[in-house]
Order: C-alpha cells, then structure tokens, then sequence
C-alpha cells in the first residue's frame, strides 16, 4: 500500500467560485474512490513552518503573502504576484498555502525516513511559484520545499513534471545545483503560460546539464508524446543515478483540458504512471514520491488522479465508473455544462489535427537537440 | 532599446602597426572574431578573424606574409554607431554593410562594441517572456485607437501585458503579440473574441473532436 497524504484543510486553498483551480476536484477524485471502495486511510500533514518555507522563498513574500491572508492585499502585493487574476489573495492564504507544502514535505520526509519507498500527495504541486514571486495559482512552491528537504539530508532528487505548462518555479530555484534534475515535458512556452522551458535551458554554474526541457508542440497527441518521453527521461535518469523522484502529476495535459492544447487521452496517463513508477525502480531504489499539480477540466482530471491513485495501490482498473457516484455529482450546480463520461478510460482515439506529422516531427527534432545538448555535459 | 543597452564596454583593441600573426593570436587566445584597430589612440579600422585568413591564404594571388601589419589588411574606414543609435539602426547597418560588427564611438572616443550575437539576444529580450506570461496573439486592423482598444479589454479584466510586440500581416492588419500575466489566456481569448477581436492564438478547437 502506498500512503496517501492529505488533509480535510487542502480545501482551503480556494480562490473563489470562478477560478479554475478549484479544490472541487479533490472533492470528486476523493468521493469517486470512496464510491469505488477504495478510499485511503490518509496521513494528515502538519502545515509547513517559516523555516521550511525560508529553505526556498524570500521573507518578503512570505511576510506580503501573511499580510494578505486578512484578505485585502499589502500595497506592493501585485510586485509578488498576489492579487493578480491568476493568484487572488483570500483569507486565510497562507495558512492554506502552507498545509499543501507540509503535505509534499511530509511525502519526501516519510520517504527520507524509509516508511514507504512510494508515497502519494493528494495536493500540491505548485510548480510556478518562485523564490520571491506568486505565479500561475501558486503561492508557494510546496516541491521545492520539499526538494530542499532531501537535498539537505545529501539525498540527489530528480524532478519530473508532466504537467502541461512548464515547471518553471522548481527549475529557477534549483537552476544552479547538481543534486537536483528537473526534467519538465510540457507545450511549448512560444504558445502558452510561463513562456519558458526551451531547450537550452540546461542550467547555470554548478547545475549546467541538470536542467531539461522538452518543449511540446500544440496539438501533441499519445503516440508523440510518449516517444518524447522515452528519448529523454530514462536516459536523463540513467546519467544522473537519483536517490529519490519527485513527479508532479498534472492532468492538464489531457484533450479536454480547456487551458491548455495537447491531446493525451487517458490511455497515456496510465502509461505514465507505470513507466514513473518502472523508471523509480530501475533508476532510484523505488523511491519516488507524486503530487498532484494542474488539471481544470473536472471530467478529465479526476479520472486521470483515479487512474494514478489506482495505478500507484496496484488495484484493477474498473471500467465503468459507479452509477450512483455519477449520478450524484452530475446534479451537482458546481458542475452545471460539465458531462461526466461514465467509463474510468477515454476510448482510444486519434485527433484530426493539421498537419499531425510535422508537429511529431518537431517534437522529435526538440528531443534530438536537447539530447544531442545535454550529453556535452555527462560525457 | 539602445546601443548602450547591449553593448559590450570592456573592448580589446590592437594598434595599426600590430602584425598579423599577433592579431590572430589575440582572436585565439580570447575567443574573438572582430578587433577594433587604432592608431594613436584613435579608431581606424576594424580586422576580423576572416580577414586575417584570407589575407594570408595560399589561395590569395598575393598573400601577406604573418609579420605584414593589420593596417594593411583592415577595413577602413570603419562602420560604426554611437550609444544612443537605437539597435534596430545597428541592425539595418550591420545588415547593409553585410558585417558581423559595429565599434561603438562616442564623438572620437571607442566606448563599446556591439556584434550580431548581441542583437540576437537583444531579439529574445523583445519578444519579452522574462517573467512568467501566457501569450495572446491578435490581428488588428492598422487605424488609430485599436491597439488602445485592445490594451482597455485587456486591462478591464485585471490583466496586465509585459510586453507587446506588434509586425505588419500580409493582409494589411497588423500582429500584435502580447505576453500576459495570466495562465487562462484560452477564457482570455474567449472574452475578446466576444468583443470582436481577431484573436489568431490561442485557438479555439483547431482539432476535431
Ligand atoms: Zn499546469
């Protein structure tokens, strides 16, 4: 059994009805599993203290982010990134930020302390938060914390993120160390959010070579994507030799996400979720601990988690999803115009996309030069 | 954007008199492709690696042996800018003049150089995706108001543009490139569509289902 971290406050790290990144789906993902009568005894984190947080952020936005948790924002908050549209400020912030970054600290520190070689945190994954900067409904970056926390103990930690947008708050942050490889698959930042994440954003100083990136091209589906990964992530893996993963399991790269414009189906999910768990065993002892991270098509995002849930506890995947659990939250008002599929996997299928042989192409050329960049530095 | 934005202050230099083989041997040693020469302190002409190997050349009908001096191989006089050219007028001269570099002089004075690799990353700075930003790409006819137009929706929804980046399209409207403080710029592209904008990225479903 892999543990499950989580706490009832995740919830509280809510900016309001109308932003996309909405607990909701932790609500759908945590009742479907108990439909399934598979829902988790979980471990609930403490909140993460200043002093953790210290490891990775500057005071000054911590001090601007207390500041805000009255609910108004400090004067100078727009220079941190709060009270932006992305990153609204509400009370009560930074005790809700602060209980997601315990949550991934408490993953890696179970880990570090050897009770499970696998854990998963049901929350989290707040990738675009930087040093002194909010970004991209992330206050603070509860990865990085936690990264720190195993670098600190002298453990090396590689990073994957398969979220759609670039992981650029945990690249930045770890942009000059050699114990930490942040490898990141994502749309390419020419077309969306944070517009970084290029190739030769390979690292600076001691971390020159510890950074990858693989820019994906819009319209990116399965059979793309998974070559991409195969060409870069076990031979990253192979040359680093990790003591531990950190994979940040964003679901906004699905088809239905409405952010964002790949198109995985389910189908690669699960094989990304067994490849993670294969490349942890052959590459870092089995040690790896997941997040969750992007996702804001509700449809999709929760089968995707259920799908990482079931995968990571070694269950059967059901086919159909329970009857009751759909019709209950069909009705649900938060899910007024969203239609639940009824079966846990989409249908296999291809998308008619202009074009679709050059953007594999490209992406096949994206993977050929960051590969044919990055072996200057292990050899 | 100007000249004394990007340019180099710290220029290696080599005298009129200097001979060939030192001149290469200084490219060599610090890993450059253009030296500014001077005379008596003072500007006279520019010598690149390219310069000094076609000088000496078997292939040259007359080649100069390594002790010639750079006077006699040099271009002169020299293309130059000043500090407060802006870099696209060092892109139209460099461009013109088909040169990889320009001395920069303030009245008689060498304070800087500017070579091609400079403009490139003065183009990366442009297009403006030093913070972290979602992209919205719209085609806008070419009369007055409409980029205001488009900067007041923008800013009506809270959204604030790091940097604008506009070119002229084919059809006579004109591109303009925003980069935006937010992830959602599909729900973005959406609310300025409804207003009437030629939104061209991101797109609406540029597959079928
Ligand atoms: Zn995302």
């Amino acid at each position: 059994m892999v543990p499950v971290i989580h706490h009832p406050d995740y919830r509280a790290y809510c900016f309001g009805p109308d932003h996309p990144f909405s607990p909701l789906r932790q609500q759908l993902l945590w009742s479907l599993l108990d439909a399934l009568g598979q829902a988790p005894e979980a471990i609930e984190p403490a909140p993460a203290t200043r002093a953790d947080l210290e490891t990775v952020h500057h005071p000054d936005l911590i001090d601007r982010v207390e500041a805000a948790s009255s609910g108004t924002p400090p004067p100078d908050a727009e220079r941190f990134g709060l009270g932006t549209p992305d990153v609204p400020v509400f009370a009560g912030m930074d005790a809700a930020a602060r209980l997601l970054v315990g949550g991934t600290v408490h993953a890696v520190q179970h880990v570090l302390d050897g009770h499970a070689r696998q854990v998963l945190q049901l929350g989290g994954g707040l990738h675009h938060a930087r040093h002194r900067l909010a970004a991209g409904f992330c206050v603070y970056n509860d990865l990085s914390v936690a990264i720190r926390r195993a670098t600190s103990a002298g453990r090396r930690v590689a990073y994957i993120d398969i979220d759609v947008h670039h992981g650029d708050g945990v690249q930045w942050i770890h942009y000059e160390e050699d114990t930490v490889l942040t490898i990141s698959l994502h749309e390419a930042g020419q077309y969306l959010f944070p517009g970084t994440g290029h190739v030769h954003e390979l690292g600076r100083d001691f971390g020159t070579g510890f950074s990858f990136n693989v820019p994906l091209q819009p319209g990116t589906q399965d059979d793309s994507y998974r070559e991409a990964f195969e060409r870069v992530v076990p031979q990253a893996l192979d040359w680093f030799r990790p003591d531990l993963l950190v994979v940040q399991c964003g679901a906004d790269a699905h088809w239905q996400d409405p952010l964002a414009d790949l198109l995985l189906t389910t189908h690669t999910y699960a094989w990304l979720f067994r490849a993670l768990r294969a490349l942890a065993d052959e590459y870092a002892g089995g040690r790896a601990v997941f997040t969750l991270g992007g996702g804001y098509d509700p449809d999709a995002t929760v089968r995707v988690w259920a799908l990482l849930y079931l995968i990571l506890q070694d269950l059967e995947l059901p086919e159909a999803l329970p009857a009751a659990w759909l019709a209950e939250w069909q009705s649900h008002p938060a899910l007024q115009g969203v239609t639940l599929r009824e079966r846990l996997h989409d249908a296999p299928r291809r998308f008619a996309v202009h074009d679709a042989e050059a953007i594999a192409r490209q992406n096949r050329e994206v993977c050929r030069r960051l590969m044919e960049m990055a072996v200057r530095y292990w050899y | 954007m100007l000249v004394r934005d990007i340019m180099h202050r710290e220029v290696r230099t080599v005298d009129a008199g200097t001979t060939l083989a030192d001149a290469y041997r200084l490219q060599q040693e610090y890993h450059l492709r253009h030296l500014p020469v001077l005379r008596e302190g003072s500007l006279v002409g520019v010598v690149t690696d390219r310069d000094l190997r076609l000088a000496t050349s078997v292939l040259h009908p007359t080649p100069f042996p390594d002790d010639a001096r750079v006077e006699q191989v040099m271009a002169t006089p020299p293309i130059t800018a000043t500090p407060l050219d802006p870099v696209e007028e060092a892109a139209r001269l460099m461009r013109a003049h088909k040169i990889g570099c320009l001395p920069v002089l303030d009245g008689p004075d060498l304070v800087g150089i500017v070579t091609g690799t400079d403009l490139l990353d003065a183009l990366i700075r442009l297009s403006g995706a030093g913070r972290p930003s979602g992209r919205l790409a719209v085609r806008l006819e070419d009369a007055p108001g409409r980029l205001a137009a488009l900067m007041t929706a923008v800013a009506d929804r809270r959204v604030h543009a790091h940097s604008v980046l506009s070119y002229p399209a084919d059809d006579g409207r004109i591109v303009v490139i925003l980069r935006v403080n937010t992830l959602n710029t599909h729900a973005l592209a959406a609310q300025l569509r409804a207003e009437g904008f030629a939104v061209t990225w991101p797109p609406e479903t540029p597959w079928s289902p």
